[in-house]
């Protein structure tokens, strides 16, 4: 699995597309109203689904972690959220923190981790 | 040769910028364009402090808010241009007159890239703001989508990008001159 971080808008996706060479329809994005599909070759937004798991009370981390086979040569994307400013509510508190917890986790896991920057990469691993 | 800087708040961009500035003139004319318009006692105590940051450092001042192609001056060939800060200027090109102006990033892209074109030498300066945990409302999500755009095509074509991160300087292109 390799694993693309980075702010809001850095050009994550395209850099994804053009890397491993996906069309629109290999990617998937996350919502938040539940589970990506693990089975595509890129899953993008993963922060969108750890707001899902924030918001319905679940474990982001543990749900990745039971999908390891699914995921495990795949792309994964996810915005760097927890960068930022320390949240007024709650609940977007838990967001960001689960969100770099999760992302712990995947560069751990991952082959290769990549930053995006301005649109310009930044291989970290 | 054409610099872009990038980074969080009072996290050394201004200071880096200006050095690199009056390195790259050589002795040559240097502005300083500035693109803030004060608003509040705040805002003019900023732009006191940028002041007395640059004091002995050559720049000759230019205030521009909003199309900031006006920068360039009779001599704009052989001059270096310090454009602070792109955050500025979308905000004032997107909203004004009680308006959110749908034409301000192309103006903006527009604008950058003709500076770009027409100076000996240009470092821009902008803030970083794409790491939040928070929901925008549509209108700061629509101003942040369009600076990110900005970021990405000013990242494209400089010949060096500069992240700053607590006073540290990332290099993602290029590098920076001797």
């Amino acid at each position: 699995m390799d694993l693309i971080i980075g702010g809001a808008f850095q050009g994550k996706r395209d850099f994804a597309k053009r890397k491993y060479h996906l069309t629109n329809e290999q990617v998937f994005t996350c919502t938040a109203q539940g589970e990506p599909d693990f089975s595509v070759p890129c899953i993008a937004g993963l922060e969108e689904f750890v707001f899902y798991c924030v918001e319905s009370g679940k474990d982001a981390v543990a749900i990745i972690k039971a999908h390891h086979a699914a995921w495990e040569n795949s792309v994964l994307i996810c915005n760097d959220i927890f960068c930022g400013v320390v949240p007024m509510e709650a609940e977007n508190r838990a967001w960001r923190e689960e969100t770099g917890r999760l992302c712990a986790y995947l560069a751990g896991e991952a082959k290769e981790v990549y930053r995006l920057f301005c649109g310009l990469e930044q291989r970290l691993k | 040769m054409n610099i872009f800087i990038c980074g969080g708040c009072k996290n050394g961009k201004s200071s880096l910028a200006q050095e690199l500035a009056v390195k790259l003139a050589q002795g040559e004319k240097h502005y300083y364009v500035a693109t803030m318009i004060a608003g509040d006692e705040e805002d003019h105590l900023r732009i006191k402090r940028h002041v007395k940051d640059r004091e002995g450092m050559g720049f000759e001042t230019l205030e521009i808010g909003r199309g900031i192609a006006a920068c360039l001056t009779e001599d704009a060939a052989e001059s270096t241009f310090l454009i602070d800060s792109v955050t500025a200027l979308l905000a004032n090109e997107m909203f004004h007159d009680n308006i959110t102006d749908a034409g301000a990033l192309e103006r903006c892209t527009k604008g950058l890239l003709q500076v770009l074109e027409h100076s000996e030498n240009c470092v821009i300066v902008s803030d970083y703001l794409f790491a939040d945990a928070v929901r925008f409302d549509a209108l700061t999500e629509q101003y942040r989508c369009a600076l990110a755009a900005l970021h990405r095509t000013l990242a494209n074509v400089c010949d060096t990008v500069a992240e700053l991160c607590a006073d540290t300087v990332v290099i993602h292109k290029g590098e920076l001159p001797q």
